[in-house]
């Protein structure tokens, strides 16, 4: 572990956007909304900001991205395709615990299983993490519930965690170690594993009186969700409050369902676009021959968070499908971000026993 | 890749948004938390403007029709060939057709080259009958035509009620900031002909018989003021009319009301008296291309006046427009009731609205000016082929390109400057954030370079001195700059020099004038079935399903969720109850014949729980359905959302 001025952040930022694109936390300048963006300038970069208001997955897997592109010659009958070069080096700075766990799920889902996704790899690889560890939680954060914070246990080339006017630097990888070097930091010494340990110990106690927003107790309800023992009223309930926007699977840094669809243009070329798709839709588990398991919007609903919190989907993502950021409770026109999903089986759980 | 703030152009919430552009194309969008109506929320339209922004289904080059054929030319030909073509008509020959989605600088600058310039009151926005009617009524009650309450206020509501249409699909974050009311403990009673999500959400749905709006209204009124339960000392400080309104309840018979609504009389009774011992209440109603009629609204207000719940915190009778800049757009004038700022147009500066022109038989119409418009082609098509000069002025492809004899590209609402007022009153600057196409300007200047070319001088040379204009011309943006607005997110109107800061609600204490009660008029009708014609059918939009979908289908996954409805009901659906389905002998997705005396359609059953057995639903969205019989038989239905026509319904 090596120790950081708070005043080397703009320093290390800097050793990094030499070779790589930068990406970070930044206030925007017209109203100070913390967002995570690609950034020109080192300085740009904001470890002090809250969580950002939007996940960081679009680094990775873009809103809407252009994955191809062809051309049908009508006359030689011939197709030409064309592809955009996606292989850009990039550095997430400031990356939060949480955000960078749902990278993870991301890499799980994108990369861990029989298919490799060459465009999510294109973007993935040669990437250099600093994660942010959060030594206060934001009044949305559950990450404590969920396992994914506040401080990374793995997956980053260095962790930051703050200490008064400086940052514990812990390199995770060569990389890291490679830096620490470049910047010339200094060893922390033997007492600095303790001490950082002190500082996340006093980050989960400050959960309880500040990160009011959001109580969800997943595990408790991870058994209910497995089980199927939910009643359907229940289910109901929420789907009643779905107002299907989407918005709930956009800003979660987990879910990583797409569409791809072809958009021919007049001038003959094809581009082939691939987007973030929502499992809130009707038309998203439409099949071919109309069948639609998943019609009712309350059983779209059942299936978002089956996703999330079941043990089955806990095993692809070698955790749970949720990393508590606490962005859908934020952004939902209903009242079912995943928290208060949680807390109303809990309740049903609760008047169970009670019975 | 760079986020930018601006509006969504949707509809008529006005919801803050962040638009990712990368490389002058845009390819996201993100919600703005900090936005004081969306506060962080999108819908499914609004999470995909990036898609319709992206479209290549865009119009690039200036073009004229010759020997039947459009083809390209300089723009300064193309504004040449629409000023001369356009010239040569006068009166009611001539109509100019504004788009509710244009901004207030765009509609500014069509309705004064109409009304200067081509020297004709025939301007209007074909989709605007309802909002046309809140803000008459409105203007006549309250002199305030448009939202008299907030949505920024909607959390100080003790009891809301929503009237008709399904607010969660057409408008879903009011939807979401009503139900969040309701979570956080306000009442939230809905009064429909139709299960909606809405009154899912409601702890109490008076579900009316279709077409019975006014009846149920009317009781409601009736029960109030008969309990002796309105508001007798705000009414005698604030309003005048209430003996005539009085003495008009008198005349009406609530078991008739009653029964003809079907609404249980303790139903009735329970809710004006919940109205009445609220603190606060809010109504809201859907606006725009079909919302409510001028009587169903007037009842509505004299219910809400007479309860005393008008022009204070957390009070007032809220129209929700359909289209984002509908309320705009009849600010500035692009109608043929009002002239800018929301005077009457009388005499000879009343026009007729394009829709009324072309609905005529044999039509006046020799010449129109069509500016983005995406809908109500289908209706007049063979009128419009037969037109001696269309222009269409637009950025997305469109039907009207068709027809048009001079067709001019314009710039998107990311691509220019403008200004667009949401339906509470909200005037919000939305900046240029994408260069448009190669030599594609904004419509205001496509407008000036048209007057230009009749010899007609217009100094401004930007959007905003367009608005330096509209705020002399229009009393309630007085004080509005583009400086002003862009500090926060926009300012409510009246701007003026009375209240620099905006106005957030109707003030009765500070009004000019008194309240006045709206006379519902003529008769409240009732649509009734017989043997021959046993169902009551209603029509409706979803979600996704407005604006006849040139807008849509220039996305892709809204389109998509368009295109799951309409491959499993490719030409349209009837929802109908399932005893009715099971009685008639089909199951869904059979075809059945809709028979009404003016018209019949051949559309698939969907069978639905949100509509009551006798009752019937039909989305009119889909275009096949519109000649065949909305044609024919669906005047009450572009009158009034809420009206029903009686049909016989027939097993194919």
């Amino acid at each position: 572990m090596y120790i950081m001025p708070k005043s080397q952040a703009r320093a290390l930022a800097a050793a990094l956007a030499e070779d790589y694109d930068l990406h970070g936390p930044v206030l925007r300048e017209e109203s100070g909304e913390p967002m995570f963006d690609r950034v020109e300038d080192p300085a740009a970069i904001r470890l002090e900001a809250a969580i950002p208001y939007n996940p960081p997955k679009s680094v990775v897997f873009p809103q809407a991205e252009r994955i191809m592109s062809y051309r049908y010659d009508r006359e030689a009958k011939t197709v030409s395709l064309e592809r955009d070069d996606l292989v850009r080096p990039k550095a997430l700075v400031g990356l939060r615990a949480c955000d960078l766990n749902g990278l993870l799920c991301l890499d799980r889902f994108y990369l861990g299983q029989e298919y490799v996704d060459e465009f999510y790899r294109d973007h993935r690889k040669k990437m250099f993490i600093v994660v942010n560890n959060c030594v206060r939680p934001f009044p949305q954060c559950f990450c404590v519930c969920t396992d994914s914070g506040p401080a990374a246990r793995e997956g980053y080339d260095v962790a930051l965690t703050g200490d008064g006017d400086d940052y514990l630097f812990e390199a995770g990888s060569e990389k890291g170690q490679a830096l620490a070097r470049r910047l010339g930091l200094k060893e922390a010494g033997p007492g600095a594993a303790g001490r950082k340990a002190k500082i996340i110990d006093a980050s989960i106690a400050r959960f309880d009186a500040e990160a009011t927003e959001n109580k969800a107790w997943i595990s408790r309800v991870m058994n209910r969700i497995t089980t199927g023992f939910i009643s359907n009223d229940i289910w109901e309930f929420i789907g009643d409050q779905c107002f299907e926007c989407g918005a709930c699977s956009f800003v979660c840094p987990t879910c990583s369902c797409f569409n791809i669809e072809d958009i021919n243009s007049r001038e003959g070329r094809t581009d082939r676009m691939r987007s973030w798709d929502s499992c809130s839709y009707e038309g998203y588990t439409r099949m071919a021959g109309e069948h639609n398991p998943r019609r009712p919007v309350e059983d779209r609903r059942n299936k978002r968070f089956f996703c999330k919190l079941s043990y089955s989907q806990s095993r692809k993502y070698l955790r749970p499908g949720c990393v508590g950021c606490g962005r859908c409770n934020r952004v939902c026109p209903g009242d079912i971000g995943i928290a208060n999903v949680v807390t109303y089986i809990r309740r049903e759980i609760t008047k169970a026993g009670a019975k | 890749m760079s986020t930018r703030t601006g509006i969504c152009n949707f509809c008529g919430t006005g919801c803050g948004h962040l638009l990712k552009v990368d490389n002058g194309v845009a390819r996201g969008v993100f919600a703005s938390p900090d936005h004081p109506v969306s506060q962080g929320r999108l819908c499914v339209r609004g999470w995909h403007i990036h898609e319709l922004l992206s479209t290549r289904d865009r119009i690039l080059a200036p073009m004229v029709r010759r020997n039947g054929r459009l083809e390209p030319v300089s723009y300064d030909e193309a504004i040449a060939a629409a000023a001369d073509g356009l010239s040569r008509w006068s009166g009611d020959e001539i109509a100019f057709l504004a788009s509710p989605r244009s901004s207030n600088e765009d509609n500014y600058c069509l309705a004064r080259l109409a009304r200067t310039v081509f020297r004709t009151p025939n301007i209007g926005l074909a989709s605007d009958q309802g909002h046309g009617d809140a803000a008459d009524v409105l203007l006549e009650g309250a002199g305030f035509p448009a939202m008299l309450g907030a949505l920024t206020e909607i959390r100080k509501a003790k009891l809301i009620l929503v009237v008709g249409g399904d607010i969660a699909k057409l408008n879903p974050i009011v939807g979401s900031e009503i139900h969040r009311a309701a979570r956080r403990g306000a009442e939230l009673v809905t009064l429909s002909g139709r299960l909606t999500q809405i009154a899912k959400l409601s702890g109490r749905h008076l579900w009316f018989k279709p077409g019975t709006l006014r009846h149920s209204l009317a009781a409601l009124a009736k029960v109030l003021v008969e309990r002796g339960w309105h508001d007798a000392s705000f009414l005698r400080d604030r309003a005048e009319g209430f003996d005539d309104f009085a003495r008009y309840l008198a005349g009406l018979d609530l078991a008739a009301l009653a029964a003809a609504s079907g609404l249980e009389p303790a139903a009735i009774e329970d809710l004006a008296r919940s109205l009445a011992q609220a603190p606060t209440a809010m109504a809201f109603f859907t606006s725009g291309i079909a919302g409510l009629d001028r009587p169903s609204v007037a009842l509505l207000f004299d219910l809400f006046l007479a309860a005393g719940k008008i022009g204070r915190e957390g009070c007032g009778v809220n129209p929700v427009a359909g289209i984002c800049n509908i309320v705009g757009s009849y600010d500035v004038g692009a109608s043929p009731r009002f002239l800018a700022g929301c005077r009457r147009a009388e005499g000879p500066a009343a026009g007729r609205t394009p829709r009324e022109l072309l609905a005529a038989d044999p039509t006046p119409l020799k010449a129109m000016m069509v500016v983005d418009r995406d809908e109500e082609i289908v209706r007049h098509a063979a009128k419009l082929k037969a037109l001696e000069c269309l222009v269409y002025v637009g950025a997305y492809g469109n039907p009207f390109v068709e027809f048009a004899h001079v067709v001019i590209p314009s710039a998107t609402c990311a691509e220019a400057d403008g200004t667009y007022t949401n339906t509470e009153r909200r005037i919000q600057l939305s900046r240029k954030k994408i260069e448009p196409p190669p030599g594609v300007r904004p419509a205001w200047r496509i407008c000036a370079d048209v007057a230009a070319r009749r010899g007609a001088s217009w100094p401004g040379a930007s959007a905003e001195d367009v608005m330096r204009e509209i705020a002399a011309a229009v009393p309630a943006y007085g004080a509005v700059t583009y400086a002003g607005l862009e500090k926060g997110f926009g300012l409510q109107w009246p701007v003026d020099a009375g209240h620099p800061a905006g106005t957030v609600r109707f003030d009765a204490a500070a009004a000019p004038r008194r309240l006045r009660f709206v006379p519902a008029g003529a008769d409240l009708g009732v649509a009734a079935v017989s043997k021959d014609f046993p169902f009551l059918l209603m029509a409706g939009k979803a979600n996704y399903f407005w604006h006849r979908n040139n807008v849509m289908k220039k996305t892709q996954i809204p389109k998509r969720e368009y295109n799951a409805l309409l491959l499993l009901y490719p030409r349209g659906f009837v929802e109908l109850a399932a005893s009715d389905a099971k009685a008639l002998g089909v199951r869904d997705r059979a075809p059945v014949n809709v028979i009404a005396e003016g018209g019949s359609m051949r559309v698939a059953v969907r069978i639905s729980g949100d509509v009551k057995p006798g009752t019937a639903f039909v989305p009119y969205f889909i275009e096949d359905m519109v000649p065949g019989f909305l044609n024919a038989a669906g005047a009450a239905i572009d009158e009034d959302q809420e009206s029903a026509i009686p049909v016989r319904i027939e097993k194919v």
